[in-house]
């Protein structure tokens, strides 16, 4: 079985981890982002260390500095998709284009994960409801 | 002259809806950028509403190639967390059908290659011999596609004589036609004048953006998930990481093609291992622990990971899938620079992408 190890960070420490992570050469597998029960952000920063993940998680967060010029696209597409997602923004990184969200949702915020599909359908399509 | 030159959402050269903007003077590509999410049906979302068998269910049909991989790797996170040992037995018939599924799955790229170049007969041939590969899946499991073999906990169906004798069957008759294949591949000059040299993607470029999978393998960046980061017994095998220098559209072909004899030797290797015992812990809806785990998987296009979080209730507290070509996606734009637009399409398909897994 993959090892998994979860080790939380500040906001603060998020940019030296990933310099350190990325001058040791290990890759970032990926970063999850998600809302806590308390409707604040989770983003877990998962990087392949040996055979085993890495996940450096700060919890409580909405805003985060993005690690883009660190890691290149392979941040910043992840970084670009939790934003357009829900509320979850990374400090210095161009949101003025759209990666995954059409450009008439949520005026910049997607939220598809947090926002009713009611209240998504009617911003698309004033007056329409689902099915029908 | 500049133009901008719009490809798809929906374009004949493309499986899938995707869209591109090629920046152009005259001919020549001088930049690009990739647009995605037309595929995005909220199954993140949805996983959280879904019990664990039923989201097995649901995330299985993320992607009609990969699907194995998928149920799989949801499979294996839920395991992570529950501390489950699932019976060798059961881990081994997986890996036939994730073998399997990563032959077809390199057919029908190579065919979409040779179509996309021109060398539609080829092709055909190609997608012939795929055509044994999804016999066999269908045999072993009732379908061409969502083999449902996956269940939490090992396999839900087995393996016996006949379906083995069928499958050593099958791989004895692809095996000699791919020598064939592999032949004219490797020395076709439209094959070589269509894809050497273009679509090129650096050692330092695949590194740089974090490519996975044939694709960085065609790179010269030696990454395999089976080997790097062993899962589900793949220590036990015998076969090879396979990775070419040459790092043009021609490297991925090369590469998915030699792939195909390392899936073949591991398919005889596990049923000649298959061990005895039970083939799972059972089908009831297991007691998920609260917890979170994050594993990752070498799917036929490279790595998938999935992260599930549990709180210890009946459903996923949270179910994050990260896919290839994810990671495969932006190093789009850094292959098409400096060629010319009507290498465009070959070149975005080089990539083997699947905007299906991508979007979710």
């Amino acid at each position: 079985m993959q090892e998994y190890k979860k080790i939380f960070i500040t906001k603060d420490e998020v940019v030296p981890t990933a310099k350190r992570m990325r001058e040791a050469g290990v890759p970032l597998a990926m970063i999850h982002g998600f809302i806590n029960k308390e409707g604040k952000g989770n983003v877990s920063y998962e990087y392949e260390v040996g055979t085993g993940i890495e996940s450096y998680t700060v919890d409580g967060e909405n805003s985060l500095p993005s690690i883009e010029s660190i890691y290149d696209l392979g941040a910043q597409w992840a970084e670009r998709e939790i934003s357009e997602l829900m509320p979850i923004t990374f400090e210095g990184l161009d949101t003025s284009k759209r990666l995954f969200m059409p450009e008439d949702i949520g005026e910049n915020k997607g939220q598809i994960l947090v926002t009713p599909m009611k209240e998504l359908i009617n911003q698309r399509f004033p007056g329409k409801e689902a099915g029908k | 002259m500049s133009y901008i030159v719009p490809i798809g959402p929906y374009h004949p050269a493309l499986e899938e809806p995707v869209h591109a903007k090629l920046y152009t003077e005259g001919e020549e590509i001088k930049d690009a950028e990739v647009f995605i999410g037309y595929n995005h049906r909220g199954i993140e979302k949805l996983a959280t509403q879904k019990n664990y068998i039923q989201t097995l269910v649901m995330v299985e049909r993320v992607c009609g190639i990969c699907s194995h991989s998928h149920a799989w790797t949801y499979a294996m996170a839920l395991e992570g967390i529950a501390g489950m040992e699932v019976p060798k037995r059961g881990e081994y018939i997986r890996v036939i059908t994730e073998e399997l599924e990563r032959l077809h799955s390199h057919y029908l790229w190579i065919g979409i290659a040779l179509h996309i170049i021109g060398h539609d007969s080829l092709s055909m041939h190609t997608w012939d011999d795929r055509e044994a590969i999804m016999d066999v899946l269908e045999e072993l499991s009732g379908n061409r596609v969502n083999y449902g073999i996956v269940t939490i906990g090992g396999a839900r169906r087995d393996i016996d004589d006949v379906k083995k004798m069928h499958i050593l069957e099958m791989l004895d008759k692809i095996e000699k036609s791919m020598n064939r294949l592999t032949e004219i591949l490797l020395n076709d000059k439209t094959v070589a004048l269509r894809t050497q040299g273009v679509g090129v993607l650096t050692t330092e470029d695949a590194l740089r953006i974090g490519a996975v999978g044939p694709q960085a393998r065609a790179s010269n960046v030696c990454v395999d998930v089976r080997k790097d980061a062993p899962y589900a017994h793949y220590e036990d095998f015998d076969f090879e990481k396979v990775s070419y220098p040459t790092c043009d559209v021609f490297s991925r072909v090369v590469i998915r093609v030699l792939e195909n004899y390392e899936s073949i030797k591991i398919i005889r290797q596990a049923l000649a291992m298959l061990p005895d015992g039970k083939i799972n812990l059972g089908t009831k809806i297991p007691k998920i622990p609260e917890g979170e785990y994050m594993c990752r998987h070498e799917a036929p296009r490279g790595q998938l990971c999935y992260k599930v979080v549990s709180n210890g209730g009946e459903f996923n507290e949270r179910v994050s899938i990260h896919v290839p070509t994810f990671k495969n996606a932006p190093t789009v734009p850094t292959m098409l620079k400096g060629n010319s637009v009507a290498d465009a399409g070959l070149i975005i398909a080089s990539i083997d992408p699947c905007f299906s897994c991508m979007d979710r």
